[in-house]
């Protein structure tokens, strides 16, 4: 009988899409900076907001478009971005807890920046197959901390024509394609 | 005698009558039968009590309000839900672009050197 409930626990787990086990998810202790922060941004949107959104997003409109050409394969979007007006506000325990979710080998970081002036700047990416299954953007400055993690499929080539659009600068491909080849990436500034 | 007898039979006499009588006959009698039924109708209207329709008029009032804000409500999430996704973009691709500058800065000053 046990060998029963063993073999049907290992069968869903082999079953379930290697994604479900690379989930980020945002830490509770994130969302609560933002009772300390001057000011705040929170987004998510799961697979049925993105459909909603894109429904709402105008084909006429070349930026809209792009965008929700963009959205049509992702799974969700996830922002949290908080503003402090002094510096300390959060701990680096906060953005470990983030970051300890991307150890795992399906991840890989592309960017990783760190200054003496602590400003820290993290790219990582999901390889699924051949294409980049998620994003993840960590960007911890003194007073400022953000995590951007876009669930699903992006294509590079995508991203780059949303360049140049909405206030997103133009992405320059080959250097991201530079960057990818060394995954572990890291620069210190000065 | 004789006059009066000429006369008369002309008077009498078969005529044939103008082309359109008959079409103008069945027009005529197709706008009396309409009038009749629209008499018929008003006149049911006015045997029913009016409050008889109270409830059905409540509920096409109530089902067509239900709609309307529930159409509105669905505008407004899509809304919702269209600008956090631009403003999620926005984040995503400032923030990227910060990155990808930082290491840009880095490269040239290690070229510099």
């Amino acid at each position: 009988m046990k060998r029963n409930v063993f073999g049907f626990v290992m069968a869903v787990a082999l079953a379930m899409p290697s994604s479900a086990f690379q989930n980020v998810k945002m830490p509770v202790d994130l969302d609560k900076l933002s009772e300390r922060a001057s000011e705040s941004v929170d987004v998510t949107l799961d697979s049925s907001m993105l459909q909603l959104a894109s429904g709402f997003l105008s084909k006429d409109d070349p930026e809209e478009a792009q965008v929700k050409k963009l959205v049509s394969k992702l799974r969700g979007v996830y922002v949290r971005s908080f503003e402090f007006d002094k510096e300390g506000q959060y701990s680096p325990g906060d953005v470990e807890a983030i970051r300890s979710q991307l150890k795992g080998p399906a991840w890989s970081r592309i960017v990783g920046v760190k200054s003496t002036r602590g400003e820290n700047s993290e790219v990582y990416l999901r390889k699924d197959g051949d294409q980049v299954g998620a994003l993840v953007v960590i960007d911890a400055e003194p007073k400022e901390l953000t995590v951007v993690h876009i669930d699903g499929p992006i294509n590079p080539e995508e991203l780059s024509e949303l360049g140049g659009h909405m206030g997103i600068p133009k992405m320059r491909t080959h250097r991201s394609d530079k960057d990818q080849s060394d995954p572990h990436r890291e620069k210190k500034e000065q | 005698m004789r006059d009066f007898e000429e006369e008369l039979r002309r008077a009498l006499a078969r005529r044939e009558p103008p082309q359109d009588f008959a079409l103008r006959v069945l027009a005529m009698a197709g706008s009396q039968s309409k009038l009749t039924a629209l008499a018929q109708l008003r006149l049911w209207f006015c045997r029913v009590p009016m409050w008889q329709f109270a409830p059905a008029l409540a509920a096409l009032l109530v089902m067509s309000g239900g709609g309307i804000y529930k159409q509105h409500e669905r505008v407004a999430h899509g809304q919702q839900a269209k600008q956090k996704l631009l403003t999620a973009m926005r984040i995503a691709g400032s923030k990227l672009h910060h990155a990808q500058d930082r290491v840009f800065a880095i490269e040239r000053r290690e070229m510099m050197q």
